[in-house]
């Protein structure tokens, strides 16, 4: 944990933490690279972190602050560290990727009051000390972002501010909303320990805030797309579990009904008739191997593919469903593509359940930190709260030869990897950018109960007018664990068209009860109302540069930029985004082989002599590359007996089944 | 991370974490541990996420122990929650010839408190290592003032161990789990989440990874 100087030389420097960056520092450390890994947060992932409630509110308190703060960057510190011959190119230090960001709490203001029946903490003594710690703890836990200590306190300041931006004159007393209203049961009775629950307030959400983990961005895995591909073939899935999404669910007409799309759904379905599941299941099995049957959608080819699903006389209802909730295309889609994004749907079907979709234990935010775990095992360098104050470029080369960190320290480096926030608008072709608009809620139960209260649901909402974009909406359960039990987690996600709210909050109030002043809790007990009632929301546009190529930099040509989270439902985009960089760098080098499961590693002990026995050649790298980092450690005094770590494997890394036990 | 009963024998999974500041011995003590080797020589932790040990613990009890070292390069404490997560047991290790890795014992508990709880909310049960012991200089016994500190700093105790002579660590982790399993009578670790999906490999058997598809 001490401070102490990085090496001064390394095969590659990363600038951010995000997935793509991750995925790259993982695949460079995994064939020998030696790789520094920064972020100027001091949370890992970046756009695509997650946060406990409390660590959200500090994210959201951070934002506010970098709205005022302009840093005056002092040139003069790195100035003494260029030689002749060099040029300096500074990197931004101000994230400016978020904006728009609105907060509103219709939670309960009432204090907690110590119940004897509160089965999440049964198992301690209840007491007014055990309580502020919990408090305490939970807001430094977690990503653990923030100074934690005053979450809370910075929290009430944010609500304050809310209510006053928005509702100057009729800021809600915290006591006059909740006269009698006593314990209503939140879950259904397939839920009894939550059952004597009382409502969910404002404290109770920052007391359990660290069973939240709440993503910036909101993506699901295909079963069968490239992510889960790579972790699959790398091995980094041993770092994380997954659920799968159990439901898809649409919204028509105002009305929420599940989308069949299985097999065993569409006969299940009452909401088609007879004839509609015939004609659906004609329909998809000719999606499946649709290229064997170009007859069937040439004439279209150039037409949208919503078209062509009225050519096929299939019902409203079915163009509905195959458009929105299983292609998920728009109107203007092309013929192909839509027959493509069907196919790629049916084929990700029943690998892992009745949906396409899985989804992280513990949000996204968990995925590009188990790449950074595999980076760090493999010997990369984590550095969180340092950035890089400025390139050093060649300027015989035009190549990035070094960069100075934000400690003033002077790093040689063969390549740099940079997530693009950190580039200065100087460097862009262009400043014009797609944003997405994203909306998290927090709400007391799901859009549409069922039998059982732990459903991830995918919920497709077709545009409301001809020029609203579709709206994507995940709802997750607590058994996610990316929120409380007895409430949801519900991400809203669209391709901007105005601000987040100005996109979402139709949506919002479509399917949800939002009270209208913030702060007063929604009228009538949860039996009563219809909808689910919002406790808490976040709106925030994120910037979109996933349309950006390098063509749109002007910069070194050893730099590679990654771009942020797209809008898409799932994260192809930036997997390849990362191959590509990676065979840009390592044209030679294999993309993420499996790391050896640690079963499979055999501890030699027989010291120096017998150093090399016992590896194949796929293990060279690491051998070398531990050594090198035995004379580059500075705490490996000589004298000291210490850590030994010759590690042989004794399978080859590619067929590794377990053999020990 | 309990698992599951099998006919009559309970078998459990518990995730241990070896945190302390470079060079104090983690590895070593995981070594001599697991595998009862000792080497003077040192090598950072490269490509070894956790060693496996199995425990038959009583008649009834077997406890599967995976011991996860920070990975070197972790060194400046930025672990991510891949490490700390589901762990329900750790060992804080310093080096009794080096002042400045017991000062840092705080700063690493601390860390490790804020990260990772048990399901109740409880900090997970951590032991002290003191390393290195068969290095002591002076003959003084500090053990009231250790006993203190761990009150204070919320350890359930402390243990003088080398790795190197085999001194304390089996005890260290006898007493470690000890407490786990008193924690886990408890506690349901998994609460109502049976449906968790691994993503492995089709060439790896499928009895090594239970609920794998």
């Amino acid at each position: 944990m001490a401070a102490e100087d990085l090496p001064s030389q390394f095969d590659v420097v990363i600038l951010g933490t995000g997935l793509t960056e991750s995925v790259i520092a993982a695949a460079c450390s995994r064939v020998g690279q030696s790789v520094l890994h920064l972020d100027r947060r001091n949370y890992y992932a970046g756009n695509w972190a997650s946060f406990t409630f409390n660590g959200l509110l500090s994210w959201i308190e951070e934002y506010k602050n970098q709205q005022e703060v302009q840093i005056a960057e002092s040139e003069q510190v790195w100035r003494s560290l260029i030689d002749e011959g060099e040029d300096v190119m500074p990197l931004t230090s101000v994230d400016s990727t978020i904006s728009n960001l609105e907060v509103f709490s219709y939670a309960s203001e009432e204090e907690e009051k110590d119940e004897t029946k509160t089965p999440l903490t049964s198992c301690q003594p209840v007491n007014a000390e055990t309580e502020s710690e919990e408090t305490k703890g939970g807001s430094t836990e977690g990503q653990d972002t923030c100074t934690g200590d005053d979450a809370t306190e910075s929290n009430g300041k944010t609500q304050n501010e809310e209510h006053q931006e928005q509702h100057t004159s009729e800021i809600a007393e915290p006591s006059q909303s909740q006269d009698e209203k006593e314990p209503q049961p939140i879950s259904s009775p397939a839920d009894p320990p939550v059952e004597v629950e009382k409502k969910i307030t404002y404290q109770k959400l920052l007391k359990e805030g660290r069973r939240f983990n709440i993503d910036l961005v909101s993506k699901l895995m295909y079963s069968r797309g490239a992510l889960v591909d790579l972790l699959i073939k790398s091995n980094v899935s041993r770092y994380a579990e997954f659920k799968n999404i159990s439901r898809i669910l649409t919204c028509r007409n105002g009305k929420v009904e599940q989308v069949p799309c299985s097999r065993a759904d569409v006969f299940a379905s009452k909401q088609l008739t007879v004839v509609e599941k015939r004609m659906l299941m004609k329909f998809l099995t000719f999606c499946l191997d649709f290229e064997q049957h170009p007859e069937e959608y040439q004439d279209y080819s150039e037409k949208p593919f919503s078209e062509f699903l009225k050519s096929k006389k299939l019902t409203e209802n079915l163009q509905d469903f195959i458009l929105h909730s299983i292609a998920m295309v728009t109107q203007q889609t092309l013929t192909e593509e839509g027959l493509k994004a069907t196919q790629h749907f049916l084929r990700c079907l029943g690998r892992y359940g009745n949906t396409p979709f899985l989804f992280p234990l513990y949000g996204l935010g968990e995925i590009p930190q188990c790449f950074c775990r595999m980076c760090a095992v493999f010997g990369g360098i984590y550095c969180l709260r340092h950035s890089v104050q400025c390139l050093v470029v060649d300027k015989g080369s035009n190549k990035v030869k070094a960069v100075i960190d934000t400690r003033g320290q002077k790093i040689g480096c063969s390549h740099f990897v940079v997530e693009d926030s950190y580039i200065r608008d100087e460097q862009r072709q262009s400043t014009a950018y797609r944003q997405i608009s994203r909306a998290v809620l927090i709400t007391d139960r799901s859009v549409l109960p069922s039998e059982s209260d732990q459903q991830i649901s995918l919920v497709t909402i077709p545009p409301v007018g001809s020029s609203a974009p579709a709206v994507r909406m995940v709802e997750l359960c607590s058994s996610s664990m990316t929120c409380m039990p007895g409430t949801y987690l519900v991400h809203l996600t669209c391709s901007s068209s105005g601000t987040a709210q100005e996109d979402l909050a139709p949506v919002v109030s479509q399917l949800f009860d939002v009270p209208a002043i913030p702060g007063e809790e929604p009228s009538g007990g949860s039996e009563e109302r219809s909808k689910p009632a919002v406790l808490w929301v976040m709106y925030f546009n994120m910037r979109d540069t996933s349309a950006q190529d390098s063509s749109g930099y002007s910069l070194p040509s050893n730099v590679h930029v990654c771009t942020g989270p797209d809008s898409g439902l799932g994260s192809n985009y930036s997997i390849k985004l990362a191959e590509s960089v990676f065979h840009h760098l390592l044209p030679d080098e294999d993309f993420c082989p499996p790391a050896p499961n640690p079963e499979d590693i055999i501890y030699d002990g027989d010291g120096p002599q017998a150093e090399g026995s016992g590896f194949d050649e796929s293990n060279n790298t690491e051998e070398d590359k531990s050594q090198a980092e035995e004379e580059k450690s500075p705490s490996t005094e000589s004298s000291e007996p210490a850590e030994m770590d010759s590690v042989t494997q004794e399978t080859p890394l590619d067929t590794s089944p377990p053999s020990e036990e | 991370m309990a698992g599951g009963s099998v006919s009559e024998c309970k078998e459990y999974l518990f995730k241990v974490l070896v945190i302390g500041e470079l060079g104090v011995g983690k590895t070593s003590i995981i070594k001599r541990y697991v595998h009862q080797l000792f080497s003077q020589h040192y090598r950072a932790t490269i490509g070894v996420d956790f060693a496996l040990k199995v425990l038959h613990w009583d008649s009834k009890t077997l406890v599967r122990l995976q011991l996860w070292d920070i990975a070197g390069q972790e060194r400046f404490g930025n672990m991510t929650r891949v490490y700390y997560k589901e762990a329900v047991g750790a060992f804080v290790v310093f080096d009794i010839t080096r002042g400045s890795t017991f000062e840092a014992v705080s700063k690493w508990k601390h860390d490790l408190d804020s990260k990772v709880k048990l399901a109740n909310g409880n900090p997970i049960p951590s032991v002290l290592l003191a390393n290195k012991c068969d290095q002591k200089k002076d003959g003084s016994n500090n053990s009231s003032l250790m006993d203190n500190f761990c009150k204070e700093a919320g350890f359930l105790g402390w243990f003088e161990t080398s790795a190197k002579d085999n001194i304390n660590v089996d005890e260290a982790a006898r007493f470690l789990v000890e407490n786990i399993l008193l924690n886990d009578k408890g506690l349901s670790y998994e609460e109502n989440n049976g449906d968790k999906i691994k993503l492995d490999q089709q060439t790896v058997p499928a009895e090594s990874k239970p609920g794998c598809c």
